[in-house]
């Protein structure tokens, strides 16, 4: 008894320590601005948080074990249906952005019931597919999408074209999105998804419903990635169809699996490296995607599970030295 | 009666992996099912389960056709089962197996659940008590903060029965339990089998392992996916038909 006490203490304070980086963090990150001046920067920086929402929305579904490759595509519908509703009927932006969201899980909730039938490959490839037919749907239908050519003169999110005010809301942004997914992950809702990962037969003969459970997971990741669309479009003021193409989809899951599919927070790191590297190495831009197959590569040589697991590999690495150098010593 | 099965029939292409089964199980019996591999024991438990679909016949349990249900309702509808292979989720510790399949009782809305009600949290302290007990029944209480598939086979399969009993079954479907046992895990998963049925459980077991029969009521025998024998254990064991079936025709020999 006394063990199992010490454990839940040493888990509570393993929460309470990881809670106390995660507070660390957003407040380097609300203390940025005051630092740096470069309104590039700062764009970077907002682009970042915004599509965080999006990969760590993609953990609903990886954790139920598929790979979704449409995941941009719901977040064109979220940005597309915030940006016409907004622009083309004049409601406030405050009520298009969680209605962008609601478009997204609407059309996700639609498709969930024969996507919950497929799994692994045959899931892939379908989602795939379905991102490129709704890229297409966005290009052909001009009127509404201003097709190929692109959606210009967004209404703004805030009234002014300073970046500083959307740093901090993007910023809060993230933070409340993250939230409430790191909630849905670590409920039993999340438990039961991860269960139907490892045997969905195992699952489902202690009364798991696999079909609801990824019904609800798909649904919920394009709420979130729907309103993540939102807040870009209002950001950006302009939308193309290439912004939510299939290469934007295959990078929204690259982000997740360089970061590490494993861990809640390995699509943030994953984003993160990934969006703000290039920038820094600005005039290598045409050799980006080389260099995101190197770093893929090395991450899946040397980390499979993805650039959040160093700190461990590390110190694994020393310990074993240490060791090396105690034998070697006592020999 | 808890189970009855009726003409069951099962054809995988041309082939009938069961045909024209019939058996029965009554409220707080262990029933053994057995027969030479591939005689269509486990497919008879998938059909039992829904997880494939009978060709023809009927399942009926507790008064309730089942025929053809999906595998999460007949888990409501109180039917457990075990898994020869694979029988847990291999990247849960010991203890979150058994906690995640306390998904039926008690359940809570998804509401609650996810605003960390109350409710739920009450929910789930009840759900970590009982796991306990559940996993101090099937030995494994000093492994539970194990990875499941570091498990030996035998803790496994025990860990596959904890499982199994933690959707708080009527009718427990055990897949081969004792397989890949050692005499001492034998020894402990018969006496974890019998105290299940003392509290409650009617239990319908596959097995090869003969020990099992000591424990059973009654044994059903099939061979080609028919039924060619049921009674006592005792007298199955001077039954020609079965003599036959596993160890071949005397005549031959």
């Amino acid at each position: 008894m006394c063990a199992d006490e010490k454990q839940t203490a040493s888990k509570s304070n393993a929460k309470i320590i990881r809670l106390a980086i995660y507070g660390i963090l957003v407040f380097i990150l609300a203390l940025l601005p005051l630092l740096i001046k470069s309104p590039y920067v700062i764009h970077v920086f907002i682009t970042t948080f915004i599509y965080i929402v999006a990969t760590v929305s993609l953990r609903t579904v990886t954790i139920s074990g598929q790979y979704p490759l449409a995941h941009a595509a719901f977040m064109g519908i979220g940005a597309y249906a915030s940006a016409i509703m907004a622009k083309l009927m004049g409601w406030p932006i405050w009520l298009t952005i969680p209605l962008g969201g609601v478009a997204a899980m609407a059309i996700g909730a639609f498709i969930a019931y024969p996507f919950a039938r497929l799994r692994a490959f045959y899931y892939a490839m379908v989602s795939l597919f379905f991102g490129l037919g709704i890229n297409q749907l966005i290009i052909v239908s001009t009127k509404w999408t201003g097709g190929a050519g692109g959606f210009t003169n967004i209404p703004h999110l805030l009234p002014t074209t300073d970046k500083v005010p959307y740093y901090y809301f993007t910023l809060v942004f993230m933070v409340l999105c993250l939230g409430a997914l790191w909630r849905f992950e670590y409920s039993r809702i999340g438990i039961s998804l991860k269960a139907i990962a490892q045997s969905h037969l195992v699952a489902s003969s202690v009364g798991i419903n696999e079909a609801s459970f990824r019904i609800l997971a798909l649904s919920v990741g394009c709420f979130f990635v729907g309103i993540a669309g939102a807040v870009y479009a209002h950001y950006n003021f302009t939308l193309s169809p290439t912004c939510f193409d299939i290469t934007a989809g295959l990078w929204l899951f690259v982000y997740a699996l360089i970061g590490g599919l494993s861990s809640f927070n390995g699509p943030i790191v994953g984003t993160a490296l990934l969006i703000i590297a290039p920038q820094l190495l600005s005039n290598l831009k045409q050799f980006v995607p080389f260099i995101s197959a190197a770093i893929l590569l090395l991450v899946f040589y040397v980390m499979p599970q993805g650039l959040v697991s160093l700190p461990q590999l590390l110190s694994y690495w020393i310990k074993e030295r240490r060791k090396k150098d105690t034998l070697s010593h006592a020999a | 009666m808890l189970l009855e099965i009726n003409g069951l029939t099962k054809l995988f292409g041309g082939l009938s992996a069961v045909k024209e089964f019939d058996m029965y199980v009554n409220k707080g019996e262990i029933v053994g099912l057995i027969g030479p591999n591939g005689a269509g024991k486990t497919t008879i438990f998938n059909l039992i389960t829904g997880i494939d679909k009978p060709t023809k016949g009927k399942v009926i349990f507790n008064g309730q056709d089942i025929t053809g249900k999906r595998p999460h309702v007949c888990a409501q509808l109180g039917i457990g089962r075990t898994f020869q292979l694979n029988p847990l989720f291999p990247n849960f510790t010991v203890s979150e197996n058994v906690e995640a399949s306390f998904f039926l009782h008690p359940q809570s809305s998804l509401l609650d659940i996810y605003f960390n009600t109350f409710t739920y949290r009450r929910n789930e302290a009840l759900i970590k008590e009982q796991s306990l007990s559940i996993l101090q029944l099937v030995g494994l209480l000093h492994l539970e903060n194990e990875l499941a598939k570091n498990l030996p086979h035998g803790y496994q399969k025990m860990l596959g029965i904890a499982r199994a009993l933690a959707t708080k079954p009527s009718l427990s479907l055990l897949d081969e339990p004792l397989g890949g046992m050692n005499p001492d895990e034998i020894e402990f998963t018969i006496a974890a089998i019998k105290e299940t049925q003392e509290q409650g459980v009617t239990i319908l077991l596959v097995e090869h392992n003969m020990r099992i029969m000591s424990i059973c009521q009654r044994v059903v025998v099939i061979n080609f996916g028919q039924k060619i024998a049921e009674g006592l254990p005792q007298k199955l064991r001077e039954n020609k038909e079965v003599i036959q079936a596993y160890f071949g025709d005397e005549n031959l020999a």
